[in-house]
């Protein structure tokens, strides 16, 4: 295959050096980098000669005379006998004044981009990506990411940059790939190389130096710059799909869907698949007019979330762990969630409105506002989108000594941890014991209690040797069934759950008879409070069945969940 | 021990020792039901709108020893047979304040019916109340309950508003005593 006839016959079409380079399929990121230089050794003799790359010249008015001819005849919809003889003049008119560029044969939907010496020195617009890889179309979009990363201050070294190209350049890219497939038979239609890839390699290198940071691949760096390139002209040049594929847009029309959304990535692709050179000479647009470059609309940087993740100890009970609202109005002033929060958000100079919508927390489940988690404390994460920078591990020492402040709230250790890990979490939910302590209240004389129904109540040794010695299975001391409770059965469906009592041990009180100290362990998913008292009948069998009393809770912690967090490096 | 769970509570505040209906309902009275002497039944409303219906301890059944069984079809419908599906508990029996949700029948084969008492539809009847029936004169107020009911945050709050509370039906029984 001839690479130079490629790269000639592209540049004639008014292709720029790195769309040449693409169609040609190079791969290798310094070509892009320095197009030009890159490039030399595809030039012909006579573009050699001339001015470089940054001083493209206009396609000849010639052309631009016929492109308005065919946009006239595009929209008096004339025949494609007309248009055939339209092109034919073209043709011609071309024939008749292309005295540089011989090998270029025949007006395609493109026209025949030879570059005459013209007088007009103007720069002019590559044809496939619109101005997208041409460097005097940057400085613009160069400003705006700074304006944007010098608001948001990222402490981040590197950066991936993502593109959000006109979709015009793909119906272009399509028509050039026919055009070369008609013209060089031999030559593959996949060797593209994508416009992103390509702008990666030029832009992103460019912008690398004016940003003073690494540019990296967005799988490696957390720092993703993003830039939304428009068109002018998009969706008018569009419109040709409709004709090349009618079908398509008809059943999309047919949908509802607004004329603004009508060409989606995904539609023009569809069209595209199917389309030919004759179809789109039957339609008969002019692409090689290229009124204005495409630029920059908007610029968005977004920092990959980072976690942190530690164990929480709650040593109130009149503490929720999020935030308790009811009809708009507060019912406790803080939460867990708030305390740990505070800190994180000084580090960050968030607003409560940013904490709102940049800090997420996340817990292996969730005691009750007057259930105290005591022991190692309960695993949560900390989910912070956008941060501008990584946390020290001062600050983060720092932070849980004023976690450690509110006096309801101890973190001991604050730890960065990968994404994936909060999926043990979730699972830690599901699947881990956990461990408690109750303060119960034995309210009834047990039935094998053998005294007067008027003397006190008192846990005895034998209600006491009752709970300790109780064991159904060498595993499971205890299988209970618990309807969903009353006071969330109002928002869950109505269900029977099989629970497992893993252990359970009492221990007198002595200053209080009737109460006693117990130390439970129980499966995921066990609601504590209503297996003590039972809830009317709806958890079965429950603690008082235990020694024939009816037994309620005086107060509940949580001692113990167990599961490793942070999660093990291994 | 640094979190000692005695010292973590003030025992001797009395509020701790509520009963579990106590602490997370509130009672409601409607008395003479159907113009019924003394067919009163006590509503007792979670704050997120679950109701109890339980007979109130002024109701001329606990006047009796006779032994009783309960039957739950009330005409072609069988309570027990009713079902809740998802969060919204759809398909649950429609229940008016009129409609019975239970009959106790004595032993000399007279019988009264227990009326639902509220607009809405039926949760659950208390299994262990058909296992055990004794439940219904033992601990008419915990245990022996009848039924959940459930009804719109309008009519629950507004039943809230208009029903007998605790105090105001104290002070009816109390008078009509003396
Ligand atoms: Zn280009």
């Amino acid at each position: 295959m001839d690479d130079k006839a490629i790269f000639n016959y592209c540049r004639n079409l008014g292709c720029c050096v790195a769309c040449c380079l693409r169609y040609l399929g190079i791969k290798n990121s310094n070509a892009y980098a320095n197009p030009t230089s890159f490039a030399t050794k595809f030039q012909a003799e006579e573009t050699l000669n001339k001015a470089p790359e940054d001083a493209e010249k206009c396609t000849s008015t010639v052309i631009e005379d016929i492109s308005d001819v065919l946009n006239e005849s595009q929209s008096q919809e004339i025949k494609t006998e007309d248009k055939i003889n339209i092109e034919n003049t073209q043709e011609n008119n071309i024939n008749s004044t292309n005295t540089i560029n011989e090998s270029s044969n025949g007006v395609e939907v493109f026209g025949n981009g030879s570059s005459p010496p013209s007088k007009k020195l103007k720069l002019s617009t590559c044809i496939s990506c619109l101005g997208v890889l041409q460097e005097f179309t940057w400085q613009e979009s160069i400003d705006m990411v700074k304006e944007v990363l010098d608001k948001k201050g990222y402490a981040c070294n590197t950066f991936a940059c993502a593109l959000s190209a006109p979709i015009a350049t793909m119906l272009r890219e399509r028509v050039i790939t026919l055009q070369l497939t008609n013209e060089f038979p031999e030559y593959d239609q996949n060797s593209l190389t994508p416009l992103k890839e390509a702008w990666k390699w030029s832009f992103g290198t460019h912008l690398s130096r004016h940003i003073h940071k690494t540019l990296d691949s967005g799988a490696i760096s957390p720092l993703l710059v993003t830039l939304n390139i428009d068109y002018d002209d998009d969706i008018q040049e569009l419109e040709i799909l409709k004709k090349v594929s009618p079908q398509l847009f008809e059943e999309r029309s047919r949908q509802r869907r607004r004329f603004a959304t009508e060409f989606t990535r995904r539609s023009v692709e569809q069209a595209l698949e199917t389309a030919t050179l004759s179809s789109f000479r039957a339609a008969g647009d002019a692409l090689c007019h290229v009124s204005s470059h495409a630029h920059c609309v908007s610029v968005i940087c977004t920092h990959a979330p980072i976690y942190l993740c530690g164990r929480y100890i709650k040593l109130s009970r009149n503490l929720p762990q999020s935030p308790w609202v009811l009809d708009g109005k507060r019912v406790l002033p803080s939460s867990v969630q708030e305390i740990i929060f505070g800190p994180i958000a000084k580090f960050y100079n968030f607003s409560d409105v940013d904490c709102e919508g940049r800090l997420k927390f996340i817990a292996a489940g969730r005691e009750d506002v007057d259930v105290r988690c005591l022991g190692d404390g309960r695993p949560f994460a900390i989910e912070i989108t956008d941060p501008k920078r990584e946390l020290t591990s001062e600050e983060l020492n720092e932070a849980c000594d004023i976690i450690c402040t509110s006096g309801e709230v101890v973190v001991k250790k604050l730890v960065p941890i990968n994404r994936e890990d909060l999926a043990l979490l979730k699972k830690g939910e599901e699947t881990k014991s956990k461990t408690y302590e109750a303060l119960c209240i034995k309210l009834t004389h047990s039935k094998h209690d053998d005294c007067p129904a008027d003397s006190p109540i008192t846990m005895s040794p034998t209600d006491l040797r009752l709970i300790n010695g109780y064991k159904e299975t060498n595993d499971v001391t205890m299988m209970i069934s618990q309807k969903t409770p009353l006071r969330v059965l109002h928002r869950r469906p109505l269900l029977v759950r099989k629970r497992e009592i893993l252990e359970m041990s009492a221990v007198a009180v002595p200053e209080h008879p009737q109460l006693f100290r117990l130390s439970v362990r129980t499966s995921a998913g066990t609601y504590v409070k209503e297996w003590v008292h039972g809830e009317l009948g709806r958890s079965t069998p429950s603690l008082g069945d235990v020694i024939g009393a009816r037994v309620d809770l005086l107060a509940l912690d949580v001692t113990a969940v167990h599961l490793q967090w942070p999660p093990d490096k291994q | 021990m640094e979190y000692n769970i005695l010292e973590s509570i003030d025992l001797n505040e009395k509020s701790i020792y509520k009963s579990f209906t106590e602490r997370y309902f509130s009672k409601r009275y409607i008395l003479n039901v159907n113009g019924i002497k003394n067919n009163d039944i006590m509503l007792l409303f979670h704050s997120n709108r679950i109701t109890l219906l339980c007979l109130a301890p002024s109701h001329f059944f606990f006047k009796r020893d006779d032994d009783y069984k309960l039957n739950f079809t009330i005409g072609k419908v069988d309570r027990l047979s009713n079902t809740v599906k998802g969060k919204g508990k759809k398909g649950g029996q429609m229940l008016t304040p009129n409609t019975a949700i239970c009959k106790v029948e004595w032993s000399d084969d007279t019988s009264f019916e227990i009326p639902a008492g509220m607009k809405g539809f039926l949760v659950e009847i208390n299994e262990q109340l058909v296992k055990n029936p004794k439940l219904l004169r033992e601990s008419p107020n915990s245990d022996g309950f009848i039924a959940i009911m459930l009804s719109s945050i309008s009519i629950s709050d507004s039943m809230k508003k208009e029903l007998l509370n605790h105090e105001e039906y104290l002070k009816i029984i109390n008078s009509s005593c003396e």
